[in-house]
């Protein structure tokens, strides 16, 4: 009834004041942990939570030729971002988003997923977007919550030159990357230096990544930008000048046409490259846009192969062009007379093989000046015998064959240079035979050559053993234009002969040049004098290769080459009247002095 | 006329009064700051209107104390039933969003739910006073465990899991006041522990050895004793069955409570949210309307379940704790009022209404800083929400009604 007289327990009252006191201790601790002991860790998550971290990306160096010229440039373009966030909020932004790109759902979900660095941090998705793209974006600004653009610069090629192999291209960076690399440094949908002087001088060209700072709400969208953290702002990449010589690399480019070869020209007094091109190549634009899978494969699968460098990594038996090592090492070490004459009748017979000439009817009577003039293979398969194939080995290593020139760009290949020592290895002790030596003296077999070793070759005979390491840097500067780095010429002697060799070697190269039998006669100039070796170098798989190196001691034109063309005949019949007609050009740019060559004799 | 209303009110407890409104203006100036940022008038919405209910809350309570305490008592089963089908009410309107919650009248939008707090209260203290002597037998507990089923029920249908707790959470408090044996006591609150033990196996049967301990030890007949234990172990199993029933939502609640980052954008991202505001106030708080976790709209429901974190951030531990003191002294006073009423009715009225503010405050306060699942209850004066607001102050007024005439 309402008026019962309340009769309770004290340990009830007593219960229920320490029950309360209990619930309010467990609320007053985890407060205390929440606000007071926690909260640094939690301080730090909202200011995370709410500034967004923009980056904004640096230009790449610009890329020079020697006179100035801009080979590589930056110029702005679109790319798209997503903040993965918003995806998670509303997927049906993603469907709209991948009509808009071109794309499939799946396909973007698998690059956010692979990009992701956090719910807040908005992942590019689309670089190079065009124009269009992005106003029809814009039209969809208010269902594209989370989707912004922002313009990044993108790597461009004012030049008329193709530079494909030496110039290289930038490519994202990729999982594997980032775990070799500097994580502060590199983030994922970052470009990289992938081939080239891009990749090898990655360090120069690679600007400093700058940050704005946005305020955004809970739903990602930006507020304004942050009033207490200042942006901080990228710093450009240092620019590239290199040796190349825009105007003769375009002389060259023109005359190859679209055959397949290698030509290297380098200025043999300091070892700067000035042209290089390595044909079929590829373009630059399209490999610095993005690629679909389908170009990429018929780049892959092309049978020429225009992937690949030729100049350096390409391998090839360097033909008669090689017959001056052994000459070299017989004029130095007196093994035979020079004056002395073999008989050559168009073949040698070694036990049971035949090794022939390249002249069916044989050359006569040779010595050693008329064997390099007119590339008699007889007078060599004799010479080689009294040499040796270890001491005729080391003398190719001394000329840089068999290892590497220690040219500025990556993934360069040694060749290799047969000794005793690899003979025994390849076929075991006593399995080889002499003549396997026939073969090596004039270039065939093991002997393998990359381009720019024979160009460096070249060079080394103009300069008697004196040489630097081919090169493309000349220096490097900053975006004021201050020089930070300047490629050091250093020069070193490589191969210590006696002058009377060096001329000996010299006037031999001249006769291929001057002598009316010459085998390089057909790239003669006038009022140039120059220096030649032709090779051809039999292929199996194919055509012969056609060599020609050569070069010329004029102090305005103090250039060193080599010119390879793949399955193109003969040296003299089809690589020298090429490089014969590059060279008219060239003097033409820069006429050479007339100088009075005493050859001697 | 003005006499016999000045005794009703000789006994109304002004300090209650005065902790309440002192709670209500930190939540207001909680919504004020929520509504800070946004254009002109239109932000102070949800201020203006909680002011009008909060006035209209206090002339509530005032208004309320001063109705006859013997009408109250009377009508309580009455009100009862004309509560209960205010409960039904809403099931019979077609709602699109698929919950049955609201009612409208007059154009108000109310929820009885709220309002059937304050009535099962009544009810379930009218009940132990008519029935004090008759206590000692355990079929009495029969009529209150239905009458408290019944609303719950209902409410879960709506459906409102939260709310449907709070009508258990009244019942044991004022069994337990009422002066119900404490072997009955544990064996009615047993079954509760039961469903939560069976959440992992081997509490379980360490819970089912402690119960046939206990039932051993208190020497109960056979009979009861295994039908009791039979019972636990059967709720035990259905435990996984309920589980399976729930919506998932209300089962994401439950298991974001134990891993937050699972899924940081769903049931965890509340709490992820309002931690990170609670944390980042420190002992002082960023200031009125400097809170970025507030205003940057981070924190989902901020004027209602999750006001309090308003005051985590933008004012700091200092003041949290503030509150909590004051919350405490609400709830002491409440208690010790109850202990010293005159008549057992008055006391277990203010029982009952400690247990429902408490049960609010620590589920509420607990909930938002990840201690318990989030259910959805409002804090008790500071929450935004008219029904919620002025069931608050009716049942302060009712606690108030009871008190009448207890000094004599």
């Amino acid at each position: 009834m309402l008026q019962d007289r309340n009769v309770l327990e004290y340990w009830r009252k007593f219960t229920a004041y320490c029950l309360v006191i209990l619930l309010f201790s467990i609320l007053g601790g985890r407060y205390y942990w929440l606000m007071i002991a926690s909260h640094q860790k939690y301080a730090e998550k909202a200011t995370s939570n709410h500034i967004r971290e923009v980056p904004i990306e640096a230009p790449r160096g610009v890329i020079f030729d020697r006179n100035g010229k801009i080979l590589v440039d930056n110029k702005p373009s679109y790319s798209v971002s997503i903040v993965p966030l918003e995806i998670r909020r509303r997927p049906e932004t993603l469907t709209l988003l991948a009509k808009i790109l071109n794309t499939t759902v799946d396909e973007l979900k698998k690059t956010i997923k692979r990009y992701q660095r956090g719910l807040f941090v908005p992942v590019k998705i689309r670089g190079k977007v065009p124009i269009d793209i992005i106003s029809k974006l814009q039209e969809h600004n208010l269902e594209l919550i989370g989707v912004t653009y922002t313009i990044e610069p993108t790597r461009f090629y004012p030049s008329p030159v193709q530079l494909t192999h030496v110039l290289g291209y930038v490519r994202e960076i990729d999982t594997e990357d980032l775990e070799r690399l500097d994580r502060e440094t590199y983030q994922p949908g970052d470009l990289i230096g992938w081939k080239g002087v891009e990749k090898y001088y990655e360090s120069y060209l690679r600007g400093t990544r700058g940050y704005r700072y946005e305020v955004v709400n809970a739903y990602g969208q930006e507020i304004g930008e942050s009033d207490w953290r200042k942006p901080i702002r990228p710093v450009a990449g240092e620019n590239l000048h290199l040796t190349i010589d825009e105007n003769i690399q375009n002389i060259v480019e023109t005359e190859l046409g679209d055959s397949s070869g290698v030509v290297v020209i380098l200025d043999h007094t300091n070892g700067e490259i000035v042209a290089m091109a390595s044909v079929p190549g590829y373009s630059l634009e399209m490999m610095s846009s993005l690629l679909t899978p389908d170009e990429w494969r018929k780049l892959l699968m092309n049978p020429r192969k225009p992937l690949y460098d030729r100049a350096l990594q390409g391998l090839y038996p360097p033909g008669s062009t090689f017959k001056l090592v052994a000459a070299a090492y017989a004029l130095e070490n007196k093994t035979i007379d020079p004056k002395k004459t073999v008989l050559c009748k168009g073949s040698y017979r070694l036990g049971t093989r035949s090794f022939g000439c390249w002249k069916e009817g044989g050359h006569g009577r040779v010595d050693l000046e008329m064997a390099i003039e007119q590339s008699c293979n007889v007078y060599f398969y004799h010479l080689i015998q009294d040499i040796g194939l270890n001491p005729w080995a080391e003398m190719a290593k001394k000329f840089g064959f068999g290892q590497l020139t220690g040219i500025d760009l990556p993934d360069e290949k040694i060749g290799s240079v047969p000794d005793s020592k690899l003979m025994d290895r390849k076929f075991g002790v006593g399995k080889w035979t002499l003549g396997n030596l026939l073969n090596f003296v004039v270039g065939q077999g093991e002997v393998l050559v990359t381009p720019l070793q024979l160009a460096q070759y070249a060079g080394l005979i103009a300069e008697r053993g004196k040489s630097t390491e081919p090169h493309l840097l000349k220096y490097v500067t900053d975006a004021e234009g201050r020089v930070v780095f300047s490629y050091k010429n250093e020069r070193h002697t490589d191969l210590v002969l006696s002058d009377t060799t060096w001329a000996q070697l010299q006037n031999g190269m001249y006769q291929v040049m001057q002598s009316a039998h010459g085998s390089g006669r057909a790239a003669r100039q006038k009022n140039w004098p120059l220096y030649g070796k032709t090779g051809t170098a039999q292929n199996p798989h194919g055509e012969n290769h056609a060599w020609f190196i050569g070069f010329s001691l004029d102090p305005d034109l103090p250039y060193a080459w080599a010119i390879l063309l793949e399955n193109g005949g003969t040296g003299g019949g089809k690589a020298a009247p090429l490089m014969g007609a590059m060279l008219r050009k060239i003097s033409k740019l820069k006429a050479p002095q007339i100088l009075k060559q005493s050859v001697v004799k | 006329m003005a006499n016999s209303l000045q005794r009703q009110l000789r006994d109304f407890d002004w300090i209650l009064l005065l902790l309440a409104i002192l709670l209500s203006m930190a939540g207001l100036l909680s919504i004020y700051s929520t509504g800070l940022l946004q254009e002109g008038l239109a932000g102070h919405n949800y201020f203006i209107r909680q002011l009008i209910w909060f006035i209209i809350g206090i002339a509530l309570t005032i208004g309320v104390a001063m109705i006859p305490k013997k009408v109250v008592f009377n009508l309580a089963y009455v009100v009862y039933g004309i509560g209960i089908i205010a409960l039904l009410a809403p099931f019979l309107v077609n709602d699109s969003t698929g919950t049955h919650r609201w009612v409208r009248l007059g154009g108000f939008n109310f929820q009885p739910s709220e309002y059937m707090k304050v009535i099962v209260v009544v009810a379930l203290a009218k009940y132990f006073s008519d029935h004090h002597r008759q206590l000692q037998q355990f079929k009495q507990l029969f009529p209150p465990f239905i009458m408290v089923m019944i609303p719950t029920g209902i409410v879960i249908l709506q459906p409102d899991l939260g709310t449907a707790l709070v009508y258990i959470a009244t019942l044991i408090p004022i069994l337990f006041w009422a002066g119900i044996r404490p072997l009955y006591f544990y064996l009615l609150l047993a079954p509760i522990v039961s469903m939560m033990a069976a959440f992992n196996i081997y509490t379980f049967f360490a819970w089912m050895a402690i119960l046939g301990l206990v039932l051993y030890l208190g020497r109960t007949k056979l009979w009861f004793a295994g039908f009791n234990f039979i019972l636990n172990v059967f709720l035990g199993g259905l435990t996984n069955v309920l589980w399976i029933l729930l919506k998932p939502y209300q089962q994401q609640r439950i298991s974001s409570l134990f891993n937050l980052d699972v899924d940081p954008l769903g049931a965890g991202y509340q709490l992820i949210q309002s931690m990170t505001a609670f944390g980042s106030g420190g002992l002082l708080g960023k200031g009125l309307g400097q809170g970025t976790q507030t205003h940057l709209k981070f924190l989902p429901e901020q004027h209602t379940d999750f006001i309090m974190t308003v005051i985590g951030e933008e004012f700091g531990f200092i003041t949290v704790a503030a509150v909590l003191l004051f919350f405490m002294l609400f709830i002491f006073r409440l208690i010790s009022i109850s202990f010293a009423a005159r008549t057992r009715y008055t006391s277990l009225v203010l029982f009952g209404t400690a247990a429902v503010f408490l049960f609010h405050m620590f589920v509420n306060l607990a909930m938002i800083v990840g201690l318990m699942p989030v259910t959805g209850i409002p804090l008790p004066f500071m929450s935004y929400g008219g029904s919620f607001m002025l069931a608050c102050f009716l049942l302060l007024g009712i606690a108030q009604n009871s008190l009448s005439g207890n000094r004599v």
